[in-house]
């Protein structure tokens, strides 16, 4: 029935009043003529109130007639009616276009891009590779392949096994598969010797093949033979074989360091006064809002992005950055000898902590105070460490 | 006797007649009855709605009362706030709160 009601909406219809003694005779002439009434109600002794479509009115008059009845509208309902109404409006026609321009135009772009299933590094690369192909934010879809963005990805990421471009209404999701890296494969037949990698004291030794050339307790230089590929028969006829020798050998190492102290150190201090600049985003652009300067001569500055979400957590490209300065001036610190060392220790610690290998153990720290011949002060560190030093070193042929 | 018993419901009988044939072929191929001649066929759903199909045309009609037309004879349907829901030239729809429904009145 609602459905009905909807198109008798959509058509347009009449609430008609009709008068006059054959009322009866009226709707049955009607009726005869394939004219739809409905919803007739009786008014009083001589009147109907009825609803009609508006062809059905044009028919309609004849009946009447015939009839001896009168009919006049009550009430015009419905569409075509109310857009009789616009039919003068020129703008109004103008702006209906427009905006249905409006909604192909935007649905027609591409306004997010997801990626999923892979690490930041590996998506900033398959970002890279769409920014190649001008394929972005505001990108329109037209013209896009799924299949062939998927296989220029393939084609120019590398440690990625698969990759799936989908596209579902403004969206584009980009998933990966990520690869398994192929276990190092040792070939046996390519023989070595394993040799120091650094300067230690032997603390540990397991050799898995090989003769061994050192004991626990010694100490070796970079570069000394620790374990030799070649097997030397105890006999000489029976001549020598070749290994590719496999082991570990543990040795302390030790690190050092020096870094100058510094008794002034400069400090940058907020002063506490700030300044706010905003900019109104808009894809990649940036535009700046009326009063936005550098408000400081010296000054740091954070800034953060406001963004506007839409339906179906849409993240728009529209949206507001809002850039913080605070005003920085530089004072010199006159420091106390305790102060500086801790300051000196920390760089020399992130100094050292560059060098160290990561399968490195660190057993023990040292800090020495040094004073130099022309009167500098240095600090030392020194870090002893626990660490596998054997090295791979290809055998000649011989 | 006979003769003049014969004429005056000639005109009556006729129209009967076809019908007739129609509901005894019905009845032999176990057809749905409404499926020959035109017979008025009434459904009532509720109390609210009274559908009539292959009806003639309506005779009276205020809130009380509604009097339809057709091949078996007029059909009145009295309640109160009666009103014609809908009306076609093969059915009408009858609304309202119905009490009787009764046929030759």
């Amino acid at each position: 029935m609602f459905l009905v009601h909807l198109w008798n909406y959509i058509r347009g219809y009449v609430i008609i009043i009709a008068k006059g003694g054959g009322i009866e005779r009226f709707i049955n002439i009607c009726t005869r003529r394939q004219i739809l009434l409905w919803d007739i109600v009786r008014k009083d002794s001589d009147s109907v109130i009825l609803k009609a479509s508006l062809r059905g009115f044009m028919l309609m008059r004849p009946a009447a007639r015939k009839s001896g009845c009168r009919i006049h509208i009550l009430k015009k309902c419905g569409l075509p009616f109310i857009l009789r109404r616009f039919r003068r409006r020129r703008g109004f026609k103008v702006g209906l276009i427009f905006f249905a321009a409006l909604i192909v135009f935007f649905t027609s772009m591409i306004w997010e891009i997801e990626i999923q299933g892979c690490s930041n590094e590996v998506a900033e690369k398959i970002m890279k590779v769409l920014d190649e192909q001008d394929i972005r934010r505001g990108s329109f879809k037209m013209g896009l392949n799924p299949k062939r963005i998927a296989a220029d990805i393939l084609m120019h990421v590398e440690d990625i096994a698969w990759a799936g471009v989908q596209i579902q209404g403004v969206k584009m999701t980009i998933s990966v598969q990520n690869i398994t890296p192929r276990p190092e494969v040792v070939d046996e037949n390519a023989y070595s010797n394993l040799v120091a990698e650094r300067d230690g004291l032997i603390t540990g030794i397991e050799v898995l093949a090989g003769a061994l050339k050192v004991k626990e307790g010694d100490t070796v230089k970079k570069g000394q033979l620790l374990v030799s590929g070649k097997l030397e028969a105890q006999n000489p006829e029976f001549g020598t074989k070749y290994v590719h020798a496999l082991g570990r050998i543990m040795a302390r190492t030790w690190y050092d360091v020096r870094v100058p102290l510094d008794y002034e150190y400069t400090k940058r201090v907020r002063t506490g006064r700030t300044h706010e600049n905003t900019y109104i985003r808009i894809l990649n652009l940036r535009i700046g809002l009326f009063g936005n300067r550098n408000a400081f001569e010296d000054y740091d500055s954070v800034s953060y992005d406001k963004t506007v979400n839409g339906p179906f957590n849409l993240e728009l490209p529209i949206g507001l950055t809002v850039e913080k300065q605070y005003e920085v001036t530089e004072k010199k610190v006159r420091l106390s000898p305790e102060e500086a060392e801790a300051l000196a220790l920390e760089k020399a610690r992130l100094a050292l902590n560059r060098e160290l290998s990561p399968d490195c153990r660190v057993l023990d720290e040292r800090v020495n105070i040094l004073r130099s011949k022309t009167g500098e002060t240095y600090l030392e560190l020194i870090l002893e460490c626990e660490e596998d030093i054997a090295g791979q070193q290809p055998l000649g042929g011989d | 006797m006979k003769r003049i018993k014969k004429e005056p419901g000639k005109k009556k009988e006729s129209g009967r007649g076809i019908s007739g044939i129609g509901e005894k072929l019905a009845k032999l191929f176990e057809l749905p009855p409404d499926l020959f001649g035109n017979r008025p066929k009434v459904t009532a759903v509720g109390r609210g709605e009274v559908l009539i199909e292959n009806f003639k045309g309506i005779m009276d009609f205020d809130e009380g009362m509604v009097r339809i037309n057709t091949n078996n004879g007029v059909i009145r349907i009295t309640g109160s706030g009666i009103t014609i829901k809908e009306i076609t030239s093969e059915a009408i729809i009858i609304g309202g709160k119905i009490s009787n429904i009764d046929y030759d009145a």
